[in-house]
């Protein structure tokens, strides 16, 4: 029998696991043959690989695994903040280990890791040669697994942000020469400043001995099979880390240009060198050609290509309100997010941004209506370059729309906006007038027209798609979209008319060309009915010149007539309401004008002349004392004045009565004067006429251009005027519903309004205007409220 | 203190003569238009029948080229003639 333990002292040579040890020595053939010869005696192959097994297993899970992952726990308190520390530290530049001890932990790590896991593979081969058998290496787990399974179950949370150091310091190096090339500072410059690299002076640069170091780590890594395992988690994080700042350092706040070639070649060149150099580490980087990237860094390029895309995206829509604001400057930045939007759903995250950014900036009672105007314009032209089918639009322009329906001005801006000179470009949009045709014709023809219909874009909630399911609106154009504020057109016009009336009575000699240029246009815009009481508006002013003329030439009348009197004359069913002041005048001035109506009804036969006295302009010649003034005034103003003439003294009573103004009116008509400093108030509700020239010193500051600022009052009705008298029309329904059903509350009122509403000329209102109304009855003693119900009052 | 009027623009609305608001045909106001005019005014001018009642020209004329026999007055049946003033 052999010596079982010169036998067992062979085997624990060759196999020095089995002791517990693992640095490998060399041994000579004979000690093979040796172990083999007795083994296969003794029938005991089996039974040893099955021990080299097992051992090989502690050992990769007792020693190796604890003793890596040592490496990361050590370090574990301190790595909380693992960048803070290799900055800081970086300067001490001493040994290169100390510079960075992350850094160093790990490649100390790996060596280690990397050492152990060479012992163990050369022991399987031991044991293959051992064992003569080559079905074995079949039958024995590979090493790499063994050791991944050990490892792997042993991964310490931490381990993470050592690796991503590594790697960060890695990625720091590889784009070094990129980054130099592309920092435009001036060599000397860059000679004080710390390596991009390695973070230590220039001429102190380890760069290259990092790079090597980190080669050699990567390699073994490789080899190891450990490398997707190990630095996969923490080398996506880092990547997309570095794409974050990349977008952000080169793209932020710069809309003119186009970035997502820039990105992509940044991409390709920089990132997935830098990839493919750690994942192919033992070639040289000569060898690697773009056919040659293995499988997992493809697939890692379209994860982090599209990561970039939605970065990129993301950056675009967080800044995209600026972008709105600079629109036509930034339709590159738009086409580039329209790019990245084929490729990712981004709908519903622009549109929910937008909106709140929308909401932030412009949404507020600090910004005035005009700017409103201005941004929603913009938003439409930005959004529509965007996404054609305008659903994003619909959706986001929703709150704007919302928000100036609330704010009263709104109409008269747009309507402002759309005649004049603006910063919202409307009334270019509308001079351009091409539009409408076209969304006229697609509108017209959606049923012939059906086989170029589309389907509605993906990702929107239904429901929104659903109220304004109508293609027409979409595809409508800025002036619709403006004028959709509302919902509808006509009020838009109702308050056009508004305003021309006001104009063409305050300006009476007004710019017709203008208007009537307008007009047209806003006649091909929006339909000639809507507009037709404008055109009556505008024939009256022509027509009225003419009458004028025609009367002043005309001899009888005119003998010694105390003023030159013309006249606009109005087709008053087709003008807004006017407010109901009144003014009596004087029974000399009254002959004049009843000289004037005469005149025109024997110039129109069978018509005559409604005279509203408190429109209008008088040019008056006023003399006191020394002084002489000539001014333009309305004509209360003018009445007033000229009753001082015949008495110097007045109460306000008294001329309340003569003129049939109302003493609050009237007192506020006196005030023009007053301020001139030809009336005074010498005790409450008595005037006087001051002849003295004592006041001077007011008069220096009088200025004809006074008299316009009184005029600023609106002569027609208010809008509100205008639109109770139209719900007037529902008050016998009101009272009818209440006689029946004795009690109801506002909302039951409104919905059965609406009902008849639909039947009686499609009067639409709010339930906030009804509530006026109905307050207002209730004012009158004509309803009762309470209970938040309203009945009839008995 | 002396006050001269130089000049007085004035606002005035037109209205016709007649004895009724309304035409009787085409129930719009007589300073509005008959429903096939755009302007009112001389466009659309009134017409008196020696009856006194009074229509929009082209209310009257339109209805009297729809009575094939005796042309009447809408109002009061009455051969309409017109009465020109």
């Amino acid at each position: 029998m052999c010596d079982y333990r010169a036998l067992w002292s062979d085997v624990v040579l060759i196999f020095p696991i089995l002791d517990g040890k693992y640095p490998v020595k060399n041994v000579d053939e004979k000690a093979y043959e040796n172990v083999y010869r007795h083994l296969s005696y003794v029938g005991n192959i089996d039974r040893l690989t099955a021990i080299i097994e097992l051992e090989t297993e502690s050992i990769a899970r007792n020693i190796l695994a604890p003793k890596f992952w040592k490496h990361f726990c050590l370090t574990s308190g301190e790595s909380s903040s693992p960048q803070h520390k290799s900055l800081s530290d970086s300067y001490a530049i001493g040994a290169l280990k100390d510079t960075n001890a992350l850094f160093s932990h790990f490649v100390e790590a790996i060596e280690e890791l990397y050492n152990g896991f060479q012992c163990l593979q050369e022991m399987k081969s031991r044991l293959m040669q051992l064992s003569k058998n080559p079905l074995l290496s079949a039958k024995l787990k590979s090493i790499q697994t063994t050791l991944h399974i050990a490892m792997l179950a042993q991964l310490p949370p931490t381990f993470n942000s050592i690796v991503s150091d590594f790697y960060c310091l890695h990625f720091r190096l590889f784009t070094k020469d990129s980054y130099q090339a592309s920092t435009t500072i001036d060599s000397e410059v860059f000679t004080d400043l710390p390596c991009v690299g390695c973070n230590c002076d220039v001429e102190q640069c380890c760069c290259v001995k990092l790079s090597e170091m980190v080669k050699s780590s990567n390699f073994k890594l490789f080899e190891l099979g450990l490398i997707d395992r190990l630095a996969g988690s923490a080398l996506t994080a880092l990547i997309k880390l570095k794409i974050k700042e990349h977008i952000t350092d080169t793209c932020l706040g710069i809309f003119d240009r186009s970035h997502l070639k820039q990105l992509e070649s940044w991409i390709n060149d920089t990132v997935m060198t830098w990839l493919t150099s750690i994942f192919t580490a033992p070639k040289s980087k000569k060898d690697i050609l773009p056919e040659k990237i293995p499988d997992s860094v493809q697939a890692f390029k379209v994860k982090l290509t599209y990561f970039m895309y939605e970065t990129f995206a993301q950056n675009v829509i967080s800044q995209f309100f600026s972008i709105i604001i600079d629109y036509p400057d930034s339709t590159l930045a738009i086409d580039d997010l329209r790019i990245c939007m084929e490729k990712i759903d981004m709908r519903v995250y622009l549109t929910e941004s937008l909106r709140s950014s929308l909401e932030a900036r412009i949404l507020h009672p600090g910004v005035n209506t005009m700017d409103i105007l201005t941004g929603y314009v913009a938003a439409i032209k930005a959004i529509r370059h965007l996404d054609s089918t305008g659903v994003i639009l619909e959706i986001v322009t929703a709150p704007i729309k919302d928000y100036l329906r609330k704010r009263n001005d709104t109409v008269r801006r747009v309507v402002t906006a759309l005649t004049e000179e603006g910063p919202t470009d409307l009334s270019e949009e509308l001079a351009k007038g091409e539009f409408v045709k076209e969304g006229k014709e697609a509108g017209l023809d959606e049923f012939s027209n059906w086989e170029n219909w589309e389907p509605d874009p993906f990702g929107i909630d239904p429901n929104i798609l659903h109220i304004n399911s109508s293609k027409i609106i979409r595809s409508a154009d800025i002036i619709s979209m403006v004028v959709d504020i509302y919902g509808s057109k006509e009020l838009f016009m109702v308050e056009y008319r508004n305003l021309m009336a006001d104009r063409l009575l305050s300006q009476l000699d007004f710019n017709s060309e203008k208007e009537i240029r307008n007009l047209e246009l806003l006649k091909i815009r929006f339909g000639e009915s809507l507009l037709h009481s404008c055109e009556v508006m505008l024939k009256d002013v022509t027509d009225s010149k003419r009458i004028n003329t025609h009367i002043h030439g005309d001899g009888n009348c005119n003998e010694s007539p105390l003023f030159d009197i013309s006249a606009l004359i109005i087709s008053a069913q087709f003008w807004p309401s006017f407010n109901k002041e009144s003014l009596q005048l004087p029974e000399e001035m009254e002959n004049e004008f009843k000289k004037f109506t005469s005149a025109y009804e024997s110039y129109k036969g069978n018509r005559t002349l409604n005279w509203r006295t408190v429109t209008g302009r008088v040019q008056i010649i006023i003399e006191i004392g020394e002084r002489v003034m000539e001014m333009t005034v309305p004509p209360t103003q003018a009445v007033i004045i000229y009753h001082f003439q015949k008495k110097n003294v007045w109460t306000l009573e008294e001329l309340s009565t003569l003129t049939k103004v109302p003493q609050s009116a009237l007192r506020r008509r006196i005030s023009f004067w007053q301020n001139h400093g030809l009336i005074s108030e010498t005790e409450p509700g008595v005037y006087s006429l001051l002849e003295k020239e004592s006041e001077k010193t007011q008069f220096e500051d009088m200025n004809i251009t006074d008299a316009d600022e009184e005029d600023l009052e609106s002569a027609m009705a208010s809008a509100s005027d205008q639109r109770e008298e139209e719900l007037q029309v529902f008050w016998s329904y009101i009272v009818g519903m209440l006689t029946n059903l004795d009690s109801m509350p506002i909302d039951r009122i409104h919905q059965m309004l609406k009902l008849f509403a639909s039947h009686s000329g499609g009067v639409e209102f709010t339930q906030d205007e009804l509530k006026h109304f109905l307050q207002r009855k209730v004012r009158e003693h004509k309803l009762l409220f309470s209970g938040g119900v309203y009945q009839l009052a008995k | 203190m002396k006050v001269t009027i130089k000049s007085w623009t004035g606002v005035a609305s037109w209205k016709w003569i007649a004895n009724d608001e309304n035409c009787g045909i085409c129930r719009m106001s007589f300073e509005s238009t008959c429903p096939e005019c755009a302007l009112p005014g001389d466009d659309c001018p009134l017409v008196w029948g020696v009856c006194s009642h009074c229509f929009h020209m082209h209310c009257i004329v339109k209805w009297l080229n729809l009575q094939p026999m005796n042309k009447q007055c809408p109002m009061c049946r009455q051969s309409w003639k017109f009465n020109i003033h």
